[in-house]
């Protein structure tokens, strides 16, 4: 468990990111053809009426079963998508008031994204691949490698940075990810699955990773892994598009 | 604008690494469909250029030649009949009184047909001042013709009748002669002698062209072209470069073309070579622009996790259409490299092809403009083809990619 360690109880009580009464249906099918436009589309419900917060220094994970509404709350939560009712806040903006360039601008500003296969691009040294995001902030070459290798170091890979990721080990591709996803100090980390490509040390030290970049700022981390839902703070368990838990 | 730049020297350097990874295969694919389309291309263009420059009739040392504006020099067939030049021997004697010109002759060319013996044939009669040294002109040594032009005897045509003619094997083929024949020319009582029979190697691509070497003045006599001392184009050999200048001041309403240019007077005066090219660059950049289409479009599908993964992370619709520009053309731009480097090879196939089965050598020919021509070409390619895989970047769903 991290130590939480809040700069104050009213910064600590603000949710970085807040889901209220949200809901969120996808259409299926779009008929058959152009006579019966329409007809064999059905509506599924993946959320309804999910309410739940995460404060800054916090290490909250999200839990439940395939089909649960799991990676449909963490894309709401990541701003890549909005709901179809209820709102979702992210520093107090509704991201479905947001353009889809502006929930863009959000991401890269105010939210770091941790996948679970990494996506590291494998023609990139570890140093570019942290670099990347400082490319789309127009940031200076010089500038950028010296971040990038201060992230790596923050992550425990300063002595791969000019590696490229088929010479890393998956728990360090991993790490490497994560310091990419540090790239903005962002207010909110999501990681999806981060463990679920690794065995269980490097998941173990991905986590103690995790945990130690939620000291200031909101980690949610969407998971199967027993071994990660032991280490959160609280656990937002869901079961067929509503929360059943929230402890 | 840093911004931009960044992006695209990132696409141009993730395109570079991907040759390092299991990517390298498709990449390849797509740089080779390029490549080719882009050597076919300057294959091709090498062989209009060779159209363009390298049929004229001179041999191997002659470096200029002056033509009547507008007129003949892209291809025998266009110097024949063509505008003509007058008071040739009174001015070919005062450039080759330049002590910087090693050799000059006017060239007349002319359809005539001849008989020998029992056939009577179309030949391409061309008429020259024979150098000393047996220089060859059209191809043919010219060893066996009297030197200078005695016939002409200073404007009077008067002089002795040599009747020497150098005949191509092609000529002595279609009229079954040998050395020593006798050749009688339509509509004259003059003739000639075949004092030699040899190997033309004109290059016009056309083929083996039956040609006849004679005296200038003995041809004019026949054709009617004493009068005003008349010749198609005058052919200067020289070391140095200056000489042009003074050609060019020599004739009004002339052009001085140098061997190898391809200026836009022998451009304009044939259009089949500019029509060879065009051709080939429509193929090469519709076919290579297709092919690289298709191929970076596939790579995009294959792509979708990293791409969505860029989305995810913050990276504008804009970013990635940039990221996308710059691997595309960097790709094409590769191929471009290696398209006109395997084209170059073709120009040589295509000549060694040419002189084994049609014993014309030159058809093709390379000009230095070629070397850059071929990149750009790809990487208009490149331009073209990347709204594709543009499109297909930019309507990639982040959210339904990161799920699957």
């Amino acid at each position: 468990m991290s130590s939480i360690e809040p700069d104050s109880v009213e910064h600590q009580n603000t949710p970085v990111v807040n889901a209220v009464d949200v809901g969120r249906t996808y259409t299926r099918g779009h008929g058959g053809g152009l006579l019966n436009r329409g007809a064999d589309a059905t509506v599924v419900t993946a959320l309804d009426g999910v309410s739940a917060g995460v404060s800054r220094g916090e290490l909250v994970g999200i839990a439940g079963p395939s089909g649960s509404g799991k990676s449909t709350l963490l894309h709401l939560f990541a701003a890549l998508d909005t709901p179809t009712s209820g709102r979702v806040e992210i520093g107090g903006t509704n991201t479905a008031e947001l353009s889809e360039r502006a929930r863009s601008k959000l991401r890269r500003d105010h939210i770091g994204i941790v996948f679970q296969r990494f996506h590291l691009l494998p023609a990139l040294t570890a140093q570019q691949n942290v670099a990347l995001p400082f490319i789309e902030w127009g940031i200076g070459k010089r500038d950028r490698r010296d971040r990038a290798e201060l992230l790596l170091h923050r992550v425990g890979l300063g002595d791969r940075l000019t590696h490229r990721p088929a010479e890393l080990s998956g728990g360090e591709q991993q790490r490497v990810a994560v310091a990419r996803a540090l790239a903005g100090e962002p207010d909110l980390l999501i990681a999806d699955e981060p463990t679920g490509e690794l065995d269980s040390e490097a998941g173990a030290n991905v986590l103690d990773l995790l945990a130690d970049v939620a000291d200031d700022r909101a980690v949610i981390v969407a998971s199967h892994d027993q071994a990660v839902l032991e280490r959160v703070d609280r656990t937002i368990r869901l079961r067929d598009g509503h929360v059943v838990n929230d402890a | 604008m840093r911004r931009l730049l960044a992006l695209w020297k990132l696409g141009v350097v993730q395109t570079l690494g991907r040759f390092r990874t299991a990517e390298a295969r498709r990449l390849v694919m797509t740089l080779l469909g390029v490549a080719l389309a882009v050597a076919l291309m300057v294959s091709v263009t090498s062989v209009a250029v060779g159209l363009a420059s390298g049929s004229t009739v001179q041999g191997d040392d002659v470096d200029y030649w002056i033509v009547p504006e507008g007129g003949s020099a892209s291809t025998i067939a266009v110097s024949v009949e063509g505008p003509r030049l007058g008071a040739v021997h009174r001015t070919t004697a005062e450039i080759s009184a330049d002590d910087r010109v090693t050799y000059a002759t006017p060239i007349q060319l002319q359809i005539l047909r001849v008989s020998s013996g029992n056939s009577s044939e179309y030949l391409l009669a061309a008429g020259v001042i024979p150098p000393r040294d047996g220089q060859r002109v059209i191809g043919l040594p010219t060893d066996t013709l009297t030197p200078g032009d005695p016939h002409y005897a200073n404007g009077s045509y008067d002089g002795p009748w040599t009747g020497d003619a150098v005949l191509s094997s092609a000529a002595a083929e279609v009229l079954g002669i040998n050395t020593g024949d006798e050749l009688n020319p339509s509509s004259t009582d003059r003739s000639f002698r075949a004092v030699d029979i040899a190997d033309a190697d004109i290059s016009t691509g056309l083929g083996p062209v039956p040609v006849m070497l004679v005296h200038l003045s003995e041809l004019q006599t026949i054709t009617g072209t004493a009068d005003g001392d008349q010749a198609d184009q005058i052919l200067v050999s020289t070391n140095d470069p200056s000489v042009e200048q003074k050609l060019t001041g020599l004739y009004p309403q002339t052009d001085v073309l140098t061997r190898s240019g391809v200026g836009g007077a022998s451009l304009s005066t044939s259009s089949l070579p500019l029509a060879v090219a065009v051709a080939a660059l429509l193929t090469a950049v519709s076919i290579g622009a297709l092919f690289v289409a298709t191929l970076t479009g596939l790579d995009v599908i294959a792509n979708r996790a990293t791409i969505a993964a860029q989305g995810a992370m913050g990276f504008s619709r804009r970013s990635q259409t940039i990221l996308v520009l710059s691997q595309v053309v960097t790709i094409a731009g590769l191929g471009g490299i290696a398209g006109t480097l395997l084209g170059l090879g073709g120009l040589l196939g295509i000549n060694r092809v040419s002189q084994a089965y049609v014993g014309v050598e030159n058809v093709a020919q390379f000009h230095p403009l070629l070397l850059a021509y071929g990149p750009l070409v790809a990487i208009l390619i490149g331009l073209l083809a990347s709204p594709y895989p543009a499109w297909l970047a930019r309507r990639t769903n982040i959210v339904e990619v990161l799920d699957q």
